[in-house]
């Protein structure tokens, strides 16, 4: 058997009409503001990039490099195999930064 | 009643965008691409239930409850990413406005006063008018209620929420919305003669 329905429930239900969009959707979107992470991340990304570079070619040891045979690697020697670490480190650091940059650039 | 989820198409706005959408796919093209009219369309389908909420929580200043409706969108656009779809879009949607509400209502020192107040407005005998009066005595009767009572009752009665999405867009206790939702529906009851 079927419980009577509250008659406030039925009542409340009963009054709740559509509101009709009058133009609201379309001031909404028009409002909208434009989102910052689309361009502040690419452009914070190259500016870091940017003055990494400066500061790798400034810094980094270019011209004091070992020449990397086999006998350099296998001396495992740290005065060797620093150098050319802290190379690969930043040059791929910035690379991947760039990358980065690039591919949420629109 | 029409359903949050599926209201009527609007020819202005949003354009190219097919209704066949669910919500989760909107918000998903709104994500990864910025889509105005992926939005649009979740705006179109949602305006109707929290712009009526609104008019509800304002007293019927349905001036301010567009202005506060459209507070909640853009809202709802800058956080979409926080949407993690545990609970209804709409549900969702409704948490913004009563913050919205709340704020506008705090700003106003609405709130304080009725949280001053013991006792709510003495409630006046129906105009015994049947038919088209009871909606406007039911509009006049809402008023009564305070916000949290009348936020209980418009969600729960009205839009159809469950008392446990009514707790987390009110965020308070599942008993306190349930207490808000009886002592409401008694007051409206007891002012409509029902």
């Amino acid at each position: 058997m079927n419980t009577p329905e509250d008659p406030v429930d039925a009542l409340l239900r009963e009054q709740n009409t559509y509101v009709d969009d009058g133009g609201f959707t379309a001031r909404v979107v028009k409002s909208l503001p434009r989102r910052r992470r689309a361009w502040l991340r690419p452009a914070l990304l190259l500016g870091a990039v940017a003055i990494g570079s400066v500061l790798a070619i400034l810094w980094l040891p270019w011209g004091d490099l070992p020449t990397p045979d086999a006998s350099v690697l296998r001396s495992l020697n740290s005065q060797v195999l620093m150098p050319w670490v802290l190379v690969i480190l930043v040059t791929a650091s910035l690379t991947w930064g760039a990358i980065s940059a690039l591919e949420r650039g629109d | 009643m029409r359903n949050a989820g599926t209201g009527s198409r609007n020819s202005r706005q949003p354009r190219n965008i097919n209704v066949s959408f669910t919500d989760a796919d909107l918000i998903a093209r709104v994500l990864l691409h910025e889509d105005h009219n992926a939005f649009g369309e979740l705006v179109r389908r949602h305006q109707s239930p929290v712009r009526a909420f609104l008019t509800r929580m304002t007293r019927g200043d349905s001036h301010l409850a567009d202005d506060l409706a459209q507070e909640t969108f853009l809202k709802a656009w800058q956080k979409l990413y926080t949407f993690r779809g545990t609970s209804r879009f709409s549900t969702w949607l409704f948490g913004i406005a009563f913050n919205e509400f709340r704020g506008a209502a705090r700003q106003r020192k609405e709130l304080a006063l009725e949280d001053m107040a013991e006792s709510p407005p003495e409630l006046e005998e129906p105009s015994g008018a049947a038919g088209s009066n009871l909606r406007l005595d039911l509009t006049e009767a809402l008023k009564l209620l305070n916000s949290n009572e009348r936020a209980a009752v418009v969600l729960c009665c009205q839009n159809g929420l469950s008392h446990e999405e009514a707790a987390q867009v009110l965020d308070c206790p599942l008993g306190t919305v349930k207490t808000n939702v009886l002592r409401g529906k008694e007051k409206l009851k007891r002012r409509l003669s029902l």
